[in-house]
């Protein structure tokens, strides 16, 4: 990502973006004050462009859309080091939580990364299926990328382990499944869930 | 014939590692002149010092030699000791074996050849000692305590309050000092003029209390116990006896547009003013360059309308001379200014912050008159271009302060936190306002005063950004701020309505001239020293003269109260006494051999050296010769070296010791 000069007002420092994230995080994002430890522990952190303590000062700025364009917070494995150690009681590892929930609705999200992808493919073969159905989130998903020999070699090893199915049959009780999903959607609707 | 003890100490294994001590002792035992010789373990322990007073008693010793570490160390331990045992202090001396010996070598042969060689030498030196008594001055029990800012305040009331009169100097009109100017004070945020006012009315009032305001020191003389200080009293126009602080005068001048210095020149005076409405005493006072009256000739308005007639336009400056036994020195700090470089000056000013050139940019101490209830704007954050409310303020940090290319290498130390309290003020008084800070490091050492840092950003909504800012420009009506933030590794960019510089601490203007007419020492900021940075921390070298606050190095409010009461505390311990003990280590003349060249008096630092006239019987005149003033004579021995007819000795280092150490060698 390019390293653009950062403009800072009132106007572009969202604060209700972070009021949001520290709602749904229930951690304080002005209690960080810059040490590194998160980024110190962090196993991920090379593979980020953002390590943690970044993404905690661009949050802090207001820059959300930059952390939200990155794959920092996909990259994030959860294993809580860094909530572990924060000297602040900064639970960084919820607030990534929440960043990935915001993403969802955010616009311009990831397009470095296709895990929002695969995890929306997952999402909805489970609504539709009432399990998962590998095959076609493989291909799906390998189509939507558009890198349609993605991990094409792996295919038949899985296949001849039965890991792989051609056709997937539906969950018995799909209609069950079925209306978590559209209980979720309505407690979106209300504002009760993200 | 002297009868000398010898004890020669191991220092644990300090000495006896490298110095055979036992051989030291038994061949200094051999020394025409010495009737006892011993080693121990720990010569300056209780033990220790049990066998040296018992052995002076038993062999009746005459005179002592401890062959030890430095006599910086202990020689007033054994001198103590030896007084105990019935000798005079002045007959013991000191052998250096350590310092000078076992710790510098690792031969133990040779070592203890050269320790042997030390302690010959000192056993011939001790056999020339006189018997020195102690050198007893009086005390004049008067304090003088210049600056009356918080520092001056708190010692004087301090030392006032224990009974002691005390003289208090101030140089402006008014006392006060840079706390009355400030608008609340961290980390609890009270207000200053509430805490501090009382205090200047109870130096007013105070019945031990005299206070010159509008005057300076003009000459210190004399000696610790023993200071004459001459203090001028400048011309202040209004009689200060007959006037009731009505203010009418003030009201009726027609001279109403001159900066104000005490509002950091944002708000206006009159010419007859007080700095402040609180000031203490509430006496004006007539600013002669700006008064009509003294430039033209013509006006007179607040002579005609003053009813006690308290107006004098003849005034004149004014010396006094007060008698004084010690001298507390609270000048405290000056600002740092950034536009200005005073010529010959180290200091160099910053170009790319267009302070001076662009109004809204101003420094720390021109917000605090601002934010002040009582400052020009009547507490309201306005900027001084248009007067306007700004939306979106800038806090720089380390403004002079840690730039070493600037010509200051320390921290300000309360510059982190005042700018954290500015926010916070500024957080208060501005509703829809945003408050940045640009830093470094966030120094908050202090009771409550990190919590007070991180309460600025967590909340009360201060953003803080680490990082310098690289150059301050106008554009419009805004001034564009290029600032980066390292923790995120981008350059910022903020277009801001004010910002607010924190600038150096810096000792007040003029602190070098004042240092020496006291004869204290200064670093090479104008600070002055103390005479030991960790145990020493109030006292000047020159004794008698205790410093207190900001003068001696960048303090915040409550270690300048703590440090004005150590040295009010000093100076009551001085007070303690009517006599004052002094060691006999000085220099003495020789009157017979005295020429009256008197290079000694030229060479002298301490101004110790007099002309003494020497009469007959029947009052003529026979000749005047150098006198050494026993209470200001430091010792140094420079009077003795200079002598050209060997007529002026130091007691205790005479040339007859000195050459009779040679000799044993």
């Amino acid at each position: 990502m390019k390293k653009k000069k950062m403009l800072l007002s009132q106007e572009t420092m969202d604060t209700g973006f972070i009021r949001k994230v520290e709602t749904l995080s229930d951690t304080s994002v002005r209690s960080c004050f810059q040490c590194g430890k998160c980024s110190a522990g962090c196993p991920m952190a090379t593979f980020m462009e953002h390590p943690p303590n970044r993404v905690m000062r661009l949050l802090q700025l207001g820059q959300w859309q930059r952390v939200l364009a990155g794959r920092s917070i996909w990259y994030c494995a959860s294993c809580e080091t860094c909530s572990t150690r924060c000297p602040n009681k900064v639970h960084l590892a919820s607030i990534m939580d929440a960043l990935r929930k915001l993403s969802w609705d955010a616009e311009g999200p990831s397009k470095e990364s296709y895990v929002q992808l695969a995890n929306k493919l997952f999402l909805q073969n489970i609504s539709s299926y009432g399990r998962q159905y590998e095959m076609r989130l493989a291909a799906v998903f390998n189509v939507k990328s558009g890198q349609f020999l993605k991990d094409m070699m792996l295919g038949p090893k899985l296949f001849a382990k039965g890991k792989l199915k051609m056709f997937q049959r539906k969950n018995k009780n799909l209609t069950e499944i079925q209306k978590i999903f559209s209980r979720i959607e309505e407690m979106r609707k209300k504002g009760e869930a993200l | 014939m002297s009868r000398i003890g010898v004890f020669i100490c191991h220092c644990g294994e300090n000495i006896s590692r490298t110095v055979d001590v036992e051989r030291v002792a038994r061949d200094v035992g051999r020394l025409p002149g010495v009737a006892f010789s011993t080693d121990y373990k720990y010569m300056c322990s209780d033990p220790g010092q049990t066998l040296l007073k018992k052995t002076i008693q038993e062999q009746k010793l005459s005179h002592v030699v401890v062959a030890a570490c430095s006599p910086r160390m202990h020689e007033k331990t054994f001198r103590k000791a030896v007084e105990a045992a019935g000798l005079n202090p002045f007959l013991c001396e000191m052998a250096n074996i350590r310092e000078h010996c076992s710790w510098v070598h690792e031969n133990i042969e040779e070592a203890t050849i050269k320790a042997t060689e030390i302690v010959g030498m000192m056993v011939e030196r001790v056999k020339k000692n006189r018997v020195l008594p102690t050198i007893t001055v009086p005390v004049t029990k008067r304090s003088l305590v210049i600056g009356g800012g918080i520092a001056g305040i708190q010692a004087a009331l301090d030392i006032a309050d224990a009974g002691h009169e005390v003289v208090l100097v101030e140089r402006e009109p008014s006392i006060g000092g840079h706390m009355a100017q400030l608008s609340e004070t961290f980390p609890t945020l009270d207000c200053s003029q509430c805490i501090m006012t009382p205090k200047m009315v109870d130096v007013a009032n105070h019945p031990k209390i005299k206070l010159y305001t509008y005057s300076e020191i003009e000459l210190v003389e004399g000696y610790i116990g023993n200071f004459q200080v001459t203090i001028k009293k400048k011309a202040r126009s209004v009689n200060e006896d007959t006037c009731t602080g009505c203010g009418v005068c003030m009201t009726k001048c027609p001279q109403k547009k001159i900066p104000n210095k005490f509002d950091q020149n944002i708000g206006m005076r009159t010419a007859i003013y007080i700095p402040f409405p609180q000031a203490v005493p509430n006496t004006p006072v007539i600013d002669r360059e700006n008064c009509t009256k003294f430039k033209t000739g013509k006006c007179g308005v607040c002579q005609k309308v003053c009813g006690p007639g308290a107006v004098d336009f003849e005034q004149e400056d004014s010396l006094i001379v007060e008698p004084v036994g010690a001298i507390v020195v609270a000048t405290g700090f000056d600002l740092y200014t950034i536009d200005e470089k005073p010529k010959g000056s180290p200091i160099k000013g910053y170009g790319e912050f267009g302070h001076g050139k662009i109004a809204d940019v101003i420094d720390g101490m021109t917000f605090e008159r601002l934010a002040s209830a009582s400052g020009p704007t009547g507490g309201k954050i306005l900027r001084p271009s248009d007067g306007k409310e700004p939306k979106q303020i800038v806090f720089i940090q380390c403004i002079g302060s840690r730039a070493r290319e600037k010509g200051i290498s320390y921290c300000s130390k309360v510059c982190c936190m005042y700018t954290a309290k500015h926010t916070m003020l500024y957080h208060h008084k501005v509703h829809g306002g945003q408050a940045y800070v640009f830093f470094m490091d966030a120094r908050t050492p202090g009771k409550s005063y990190d919590e007070f840092w991180r309460r600025a950003i967590e909340e009360e909504d201060a953003v803080y950004i680490r990082g310098m800012v690289s150059r301050l420009y106008q554009k419009g009506d805004k001034i564009v701020v290029m600032g980066s933030d390292i923790a995120v590794g981008v350059q910022v960019e903020i277009e801001a309505d004010m910002v607010v510089l924190a600038t150096a601490i810096q000792p007040q203007k003029g602190a070098d001239l004042l240092a020496q007419k006291l004869g204290i020492s200064y670093d090479k900021y104008n600070f002055y020293s103390e005479a030991h940075a960790k145990l020493r921390p109030v006292e000047c070298a020159t004794a008698g003269i205790y410093l207190a606050g900001a003068c001696q190095g960048p303090k915040d409010i409550p270690e300048t109260v703590s440090q004005a009461s150590a040295a009010a505390a000093k100076v009551m311990t001085l007070f303690s006494k009517d006599q004052l003990e002094r060691e006999p280590i000085v220099a003495r003349v020789r009157e017979a051999g005295c020429v009256g060249c008197f290079a000694c008096k030229k060479v002298c630092a301490y101004g110790a050296v007099e002309e003494k006239e020497i009469r007959d019987r029947q009052g003529n005149l026979i000749k005047v010769v150098a006198y050494v003033n026993p209470g200001v004579c430091a010792g140094c021995g420079t009077c003795q070296a200079t002598c050209p007819s060997k007529c002026v000795e130091l007691d205790g280092y005479t040339d007859e010791q000195v050459i009779a150490m040679i000799e044993a060698l």
